[in-house]
């Protein structure tokens, strides 16, 4: 019998021909949920003016979205605890495939694609057990489950895939969930977030965690630079009054401890404990989280962590990379692009930009 | 890229909010409310103490009376779990629930195996796990059949006086911060306080009721309920002492009249709210005869269950769509809802 790492590697040599491109389908630069003014729900391909280059409805409320590297061809995922994904073929407007969480299993809303999109990795809460789990994807059966694998946390919430192309960064926020009991947190108290980077195959690099007073503050998201470098938000679990910091960034083989960015408690209370979504700029320079609760993104110098900017912005959430700035979105409809020359007001959609903005590979 | 505006400017801007004075709506929840309600808190858990340390026995009909009251008093403000209850993990020390782990039992079982010395003095007590403290702790001892028939009759007896004397103490520290510093905290919001503005008082107490409508929702009466194929009676909470009915209407009790005094000078909006309120309580009233709602295992009883669910969530759509407003409370796609 093949051994699942032999398997898996045997997926990744196979290759695949690419279909339709992403620049045949008015080439988007991002994709975000949204929703719809009669109350329906839609996965849209978003240009850097943040026009709406396509639309596609989907069953429920979706979260983020994965991009195949190559092809006009994206997973949207249900918002927890859906059990849903689509693989969309943004240039016919179909739904290619549906992706099916396994009994006892759901979806937390983000994936990534390997770096040649052969295979798509999803989040997902093992919810019986409180274990978080990394399902594999084979793409060229269709999407077809072949594999998973711990995450080394309790709810993994966003996955990314490092510049190595070998090496998934897992967000395991720490908070247990059970779809019996909704969206209620159940282990506030013994919570304990951490960052963990996994081989393809599931085997542990390196984990780290937070320091145990600050073991309430969920990592969620997160992006990585270039480099490697990793931004990552969070979500304080303790209450107003304490809000710490909620953003930081680590890099691989240093020491185990998480730099945070905006401790100065005056920065920290601006935003209410809350990270929405984290981006880096194109250019690197710059490391944005945006706070929905706190009406604001911030960017900070991504090497020293002082504060470069504020943008009051209403409900934003959604954050995407420009050259050298960011796109941002928000539950009223609204994107604003702010770069070197200032903030652009890109106008209002008919739509409200749900949590992210996942930014597209220019191929 | 270079940015244009200094940093410390906007800052400063951002924070020059107007100071604000706490409204009556503020001082009406806190005189009427929270302030007796700690203090009943504080003096029920005291009489628990002092009935334990009289008489520990589980079916002690006075300590099993003092456990109730105590244990009412306490789900009567346990949706204010913000402040003075978050301060030392001081709401889950004395409520830790739900328990899908089954921790409370395995902490529980450990000590009394081990016969942990560590029930015998307050400050080692409070070191314990929050699984190992508390009401729900308290229960096993006092009802679980398993539990009270084990043969260390002696070291039970110091775990439950442990258990009380925590919890009388972990009531008395949190009754007296709000006494002494939370109260006048919200009476005084202001641009350097917790609060900048009576409004964001107000969110503060607004939240709190939407959040405790979706724990009896989701969670007093989502847990035992399961799947349709798959009921899970045992799970609803503190089913041992018979309570679980009994804790949803004592919350659902507390938060009508927490609301009562949030959507107070809206007569369309206090209206609408009240009726949503006199449904589910008369919902609640159908279940009488299924008080730990064993019978989410028949359809009939599941029927009952679900129907009262219902009920309270249509009460939290109406607080959230129509009070919350009202309160300024944004209504945003992702601030509201996020993940």
């Amino acid at each position: 019998m093949t051994s699942r790492r032999g398997f898996l590697a045997g997926l990744m040599a196979s290759g695949l021909a690419p279909a339709v491109t992403w620049a045949e389908v008015g080439a988007p630069d991002y994709l975000s949920a949204a929703q719809a003014p009669d109350g329906s729900y839609c996965l849209l391909g978003v240009g850097a003016d943040g026009s709406i280059r396509f639309r596609q409805p989907i069953p429920g409320r979706g979260h983020a979205a994965a991009a195949h590297p190559h092809r006009a061809e994206a997973v949207g995922f249900a918002r927890r605890p859906g059990t849903f994904a689509f693989v969309i073929d943004c240039a016919a407007g179909t739904t290619r495939a549906e992706l099916e969480a396994p009994e006892g299993r759901h979806f937390y809303g983000h994936g990534a694609f390997s770096r040649e999109g052969e295979l798509l990795f999803t989040v997902e809460n093992d919810y019986d057990a409180a274990r978080g789990v990394i399902g594999v994807w084979d793409v060229a059966s269709n999407y077809t489950r072949v594999g998973e694998f711990d995450s080394n946390g309790v709810g993994p919430h966003e996955l990314r895939l490092m510049p190595d192309g070998k090496t998934l960064v897992v967000a395991n926020g720490g908070i247990e969930t059970h779809p019996d009991s909704g969206r209620t947190k159940l282990n506030i108290p013994f919570m304990k977030p951490n960052l963990t980077y996994l081989r393809l195959d599931g085997s542990l690099l390196e984990a780290v965690e937070l320091e145990p007073a600050l073991h309430k503050n969920s990592i969620r998201h997160i992006d990585v630079r270039a480099d490697g470098l990793v931004g990552f938000a969070m979500q304080w679990q303790g209450g107003k009054g304490d809000q710490p910091a909620i953003l930081g960034v680590h890099r691989r083989g240093e020491a185990p401890r998480l730099q945070l960015f905006g401790t100065d408690p005056e920065v920290a209370a601006q935003m209410d404990g809350y990270g929405g979504s984290v981006a880096f700029s194109g250019d690197g320079r710059y490391l944005a989280v945006s706070s929905p609760r706190g009406a604001r993104v911030q960017v900070f110098d991504a090497e020293t962590g002082a504060l470069a900017q504020i943008l009051p912005m209403e409900d934003v959430c959604g954050l995407g990379a420009r050259p050298d700035g960011f796109l941002a979105s928000s539950g009223t409809g609204r994107m604003i692009m702010f770069e070197a020359d200032g903030p652009h007001d890109l106008g209002r959609s008919d739509v409200r930009w749900d949590n992210h903005l996942v930014p597209l590979a220019r191929v | 890229m270079r940015y244009l505006i200094p940093a410390a400017v906007t800052l400063f801007t951002a924070l020059a909010a107007p100071v604000a004075q706490a409204g009556p709506k503020t001082e009406a929840i806190l005189d009427q409310l929270v302030l007796p309600g700690m203090r009943n808190l504080a003096e029920r858990t005291a009489d628990l103490d002092a009935t334990a340390q009289a008489d520990c026995a589980a079916d002690s009909t006075a300590l099993r009376a003092a456990y109730n009251q105590a244990f009412d008093a306490w789900i009567g403000v346990s949706h204010l779990r913000f402040g003075p209850a978050e301060t030392d993990t001081r709401g889950f020390a004395l409520a830790f629930w739900p328990d899908s782990r089954g921790m409370i039992l395995k902490t529980v079982k450990a000590m009394i195996a081990q016969e942990d010395s560590v029930v015998d003095t307050p400050d080692g007590f409070a070191t314990v796990s929050v699984a190992g403290r508390g009401f729900y702790a308290m229960e096993y001892l006092l009802y679980d059949t398993d539990l009270t028939t084990h043969e260390t009759a002696d070291y039970r007896c110091r775990l439950v006086r442990a258990q009380a004397a925590d919890i009388a103490r972990t009531a008395a520290a949190m009754e007296a911060d709000w006494r002494e510093s939370y109260a006048d905290v919200m009476r005084n919001p202001g641009p350097d306080s917790r609060y900048k503005t009576d409004e964001e008082v107000l969110q503060e107490f607004f939240k709190a009721v939407v959040t405790d409508l979706e724990v009896d929702a989701d969670l007093r009466l989502g847990r035992p309920m399961g799947k349709i194929d798959a009921p899970r009676p045992t799970r609803a909470e503190a089913w041992r002492s018979g309570r679980s009915l009994r804790h949803v209407v004592l919350s659902l009790t507390a938060l009508r009249q927490l609301s009562d005094l949030l959507d107070e000078g809206d007569a369309e909006v206090a209206g609408r709210i009240d009726k949503d309120f006199d449904y589910a309580f008369s919902r609640a009233d159908k279940l009488t005869g299924d008080p730990i709602f064993a019978g989410v295992a028949t359809p009939q009883g599941r029927i009952r269950v679900e129907t009262l669910q219902d009920a309270i969530r249509t009460i939290r759509t109406d607080v959230n769509q129509y009070m919350g407003p009202m309160l300024g409370v944004a209504a945003g796609f992702n601030s509201l809802d996020g993940d």
